[in-house]
């Protein structure tokens, strides 16, 4: 077990269950030779009459569609300079390119984390046979050539560059021959493909060729360090900012080849060094950082890489950190106090009184009696909620301990995030700051976030024995799923401010984010809740039975389970929340989509082009959500979810 | 002896030493259907008490009101001097002082064995954790497993996860040990080694409420045998006195159908 010593006990348990099951498998399966490919394909396209007609008329259904989208693509009506110079505006929109070291900064630092995650996990299985690369190349390249000899002839077109048309206003096309003869580049990318495959698939037999394997990762990074390259040899042409026309001195080559390629280089190195690390004593210590820096990444990335903000420093210093101070010892005090073990009724005493003065301080608010900053407001009520929970952590001094600093963190995160909320960006853009992908990304980023434990108590409040959390959350549950998403979203963006106490006023994108995670967190409260049946009623009998308490029972006993099982329809709600985002456009921000959809047909060189960016945005929707959802696969199969 | 009545069913030195359980008049209801009929019993110290009987007889309701995991409606039950009712003070103190041994064996599958062992003590007790763990190495050895406490409860066999329930059961320090048909779930080798494990507590001087249909375990080890049917207690005795002579003619005919 010492070499899954620095994982953390669920996955070591499973992979060991794993380790052992393939190894007993390995032992005892017989070997089953793959068929060469003629049987392949009696056998598998070919074996009966009906199978035979299926695949001739869904081949040549597929060969037809396939036709004709690469007709529609390359089509001389296609203007893809659309998509090309309108790069930057699809994916960071305003964000004035002066500042583009943030985003790259920001990159830097995901791509370091996710190198480190990558490469101390051991989820990455045993990776790709040989087999699986060498079909897969010959599949791309064989659709490449197909694609070549498919495509209709390009139209003719004159020396000023106009197409030709003949009586019928048709364009005159080349001839079939000179068209193959044009399509140089696509030959050689068709043909490598193609060669790459069959050489695999000759050197080695068919027995090698299924065991040998090749690191998913490592692979993955060769494809990547291969697309970056092409940066620096292949040129993908110019672009201009939004609004401009194309500027011929500024390619996409010379402004992304260097910062692409550096990206790439931390991936690889913080890859690299998290595998060497993953061997070593100090794995499990350097695991929590990187886990806790994830955590921290969305508040340090957005709010001050990206939006500078302008503090008023006076304010922070004179202000904002001793409050933070004060409720983090003073807090922190208080809860250390409760966790004593033999402390009795007055813990209970303690924690009902701090809920009293939690409970007075949002009273006064609306009806103004006397002014409080909000972070006091949001920090007494924490503040009961952790108080009223304390005596179930009681214990000997390290776990008080934890229980402190956990608070400590929620305090720093929670105060820090509610002061940047109210400060202004330095970053100087017309309308909002962010737009197209970013915003996409930052939206579904915080609402899974915060959707998350809110789901999570809104399941246990609805299967709770107490009647007033069951009533309150069944009635939230069931209203925010009455309701469309857009609605939420005109709610939030237009009326939450005249609902708001004064002197508390939410910003445009603030306000859309809290919508998105209010409702997406009733979604997954009820898939939660399913999750929470699904534990077996022997483990609450057992937990009472050794005399947990409820709450000590749903953490450590019942959570866990139950989210395991979740598992599915938790990634299966980050994924529509992604595509969800698109919605923003409703309310005004310009988000992925809009840019595509009204943005970019608005341009004066681009009027009414709205199909090629369409198609790219929901290329890259697709490659997003398909991500997940393979992740999600992984994930689930060394959770073992489904077996027993 | 009396219908539902086990209070005189003790020998003279058994009747010396104190109540831990007492049962008085205890009825339950699931519905209509009354599940426990004035069921009256005291359990002494250091007693090992067998309850016996069909399936229905009420066996499981019984000892699962002990520990409130079912509800008795009337009558009264007292364990350590401690009566149950609805107050959750008594529930909890009444809880931690009754260990209980399921048929399932309802192991947390997500923790490792040594972890299993441990919550409890730590969570409840407020042991230091060194402490907790020193108490599960110790209490693994005691059932004959201390190389598992590493592994995980599914890649135990169903013997190893039964006595790691023990194990765990008994990390509480309770005064009380309960049996729910403890090896009713497990396959005939197996069912040995728990019983072995049971044995040897017996001894050591545990007092245990057993539900089972293991015979020679209760020949061999109880002080005293109760046999249940349909709800009521019909006979109580020593295991001698209920093998070779029972009083009792539903008892006769439950032993001969199972012996």
């Amino acid at each position: 077990m010492s070499e899954f010593e620095h994982l953390s006990g669920g996955t070591a348990e499973i992979i060991a269950q794993a380790d052992q099951r393939e190894a007993q498998e390995r032992a005892s399966r017989p070997d089953e030779p793959s068929l060469p490919p003629f049987e392949w394909l009696k056998v598998n396209l070919f074996s009966s009459v009906l199978n035979t007609v299926l695949t001739i008329v869904f081949g040549l259904l597929g060969l037809y569609v396939y036709r004709s989208l690469l007709n529609w693509a390359f089509s001389y009506e296609r203007d893809w300079d659309a998509v090309r110079v309108n790069m930057r505006a699809l994916f960071t929109f305003t964000y004035p390119s002066s500042q583009y070291i943030r985003i790259w900064v920001t990159l830097a630092i995901v791509l370091t984390l996710a190198g480190m995650s990558l490469g101390m996990s051991r989820m990455i299985g045993q990776g790709l046979s040989l087999k699986r690369i060498s079909i897969w190349a010959m599949s791309w390249g064989g659709a490449v050539v197909a694609g070549i000899l498919f495509t209709q002839p390009h139209a003719q077109r004159t020396t000023t560059g106009e197409v030709m048309l003949d009586d019928h206003f048709q364009p005159i096309r080349e001839s079939y021959g000179t068209a193959l003869a044009d399509r140089g580049w696509w030959w050689l990318i068709g043909l490598v493909l193609l060669g790459v495959g069959l050489a695999i698939w000759w050197s080695f037999g068919d027995l090698r060729r299924r065991t040998t394997f090749v690191g998913a990762v490592p692979f993955t990074l060769g494809m990547l360090a291969f697309l970056v390259s092409t940066l620096w040899w292949f040129k993908w042409g110019n672009y201009g900012e939004q609004g401009d026309i194309i500027e011929p001195g500024r390619t996409v080559n010379d402004s992304a080849k260097l910062p692409w390629t550096v990206l790439w280089f931390v991936l690889t190195g913080a890859y690299l060094l998290g595998s060497r690390i993953a061997t070593t004593a100090r794995s499990g210590t350097v695991r929590g950082l990187v886990n806790f820096s994830w955590l921290l990444t969305p508040f340090v990335t957005f709010w001050v890489i990206l939006r500078d903000p302008a503090l008023d420093w006076d304010h922070v210093w004179s202000t904002d950190i001793p409050m933070a101070l004060a409720f983090i010892v003073g807090g922190g005090a208080v809860l250390y106090l409760l966790t004593k073990p033999d402390l009795g009724e007055i813990g209970r005493v303690i924690g009902v009184v701090i809920l009293g003065v939690a409970a007075l301080n949002w009273v006064t608010a609306f009806f103004g009696w006397y002014a409080m900053l909000q972070k006091a407001r949001i920090s007494f009520f924490l503040l009961a909620l952790v108080a009223l929970a304390a005596h179930n952590f009681a214990g000997e001094r390290k776990q008080r301990i934890r229980l402190v600093l956990g608070w400590t963190v929620l305090m720093v995160i929670v105060h820090y995030m509610v002061t940047m909320m109210n400060t202004t960006s330095t970053v100087d853009a017309p309308d909002e700051f962010v737009g197209g992908f970013l915003v996409t990304v930052y939206i579904a980023t915080f609402t899974m976030i915060f959707s998350f434990p809110l789901g999570i108590l809104l399941a246990l409040g609805r299967t709770s024995t107490l009647p007033i959390f069951r009533v309150l959350s069944t009635i939230y549950i069931e209203v925010v799923r009455g309701v469309p998403l857009i609605t939420v979203l005109f709610f939030f963006s237009t009326f939450l401010n005249i609902f708001l106490p004064v002197g508390m006023e939410l910003e445009k994108l603030a306000a859309a984010g809290l919508g998105f995670s209010l409702f997406s967190a009733a979604y997954l409260a009820e898939n939660i809740r399913g999750g929470l049946q699904s534990v077996r009623r022997g483990q609450f009998e057992a937990s009472d039975a050794l005399g947990l308490t409820t709450v000590q029972r749903t953490g450590f006993i019942v959570l866990p389970q139950a989210l395991r099982v979740s598992i599915p329809v938790l990634v299966g709600a980050t994924i529509s929340t992604f595509k969800e985002t698109s919605l923003l456009a409703i309310i005004g921000i310009v988000d992925f989509l809009r840019v595509a959809n009204s943005v970019i047909p608005g341009q004066t060189q681009f009027l009414g082009v709205k199909m090629e960016g369409l198609l790219f945005v929901c290329m890259i929707y697709w490659i997003g959500a398909y991500s997940m959802s393979k992740f999600s696969q992984r994930l689930e199969k060394h959770l073992g979810v489904g077996e027993h | 002896m009396s219908f539902s009545d086990a209070t005189t069913a003790v020998s003279d030195e058994l009747a010396a030493r104190d109540d831990i359980i007492v049962c008085d008049g205890v009825d339950k209801w699931y519905g209509d259907f009354q599940a426990l009929k004035g069921i009256s019993a005291n359990i002494k110290e250091q007693e090992v008490v067998v309850v016996l009987g069909p399936s229905g007889s009420g066996k499981s309701t019984w000892i699962r009101c002990i520990n409130r995991l079912e509800q008795h409606q009337s009558g009264r039950i007292v364990v350590d001097g401690v009566e149950l009712t609805n107050d959750t003070r008594n529930i909890e103190k009444i809880r931690s002082e009754v260990g209980m041994v399921f048929q399932q064996f309802n192991l947390f599958p997500h923790l490792t064995v040594r972890d299993n062992i441990t919550l409890a003590p730590i969570w409840v007790r407020k042991k230091p954790r060194a402490e907790a763990v020193a108490l599960a190495d110790q209490l693994l050895e005691r059932v004959g497993i201390p190389e598992q406490a590493d592994k995980f409860p599914g890649q135990l066999s169903g013997g190893q996860q039964q006595r790691v329930a023990i194990a765990r059961a008994l990390a509480m320090e309770p005064r009380v040990m309960l049996f729910d048909e403890p090896t009713s779930a497990l396959d005939p080798e197996m069912i040995k080694e728990v019983l072995d494990v049971m044995k040897t507590l017996a001894r050591s001087g545990m007092t245990m409420m057993v539900v089972t249909h293991e015979m020679g375990f209760a020949r061999e080890v109880a002080d005293r045998i109760i046999f249940m049917e349909e709800g009521q207690i019909v006979e109580v005795g020593t295991p001698e006195h209920f093998f070779t002579d029972p009083t009792e003619d539903r008892t006769k005919l439950f032993l001969s159908q199972i012996l």
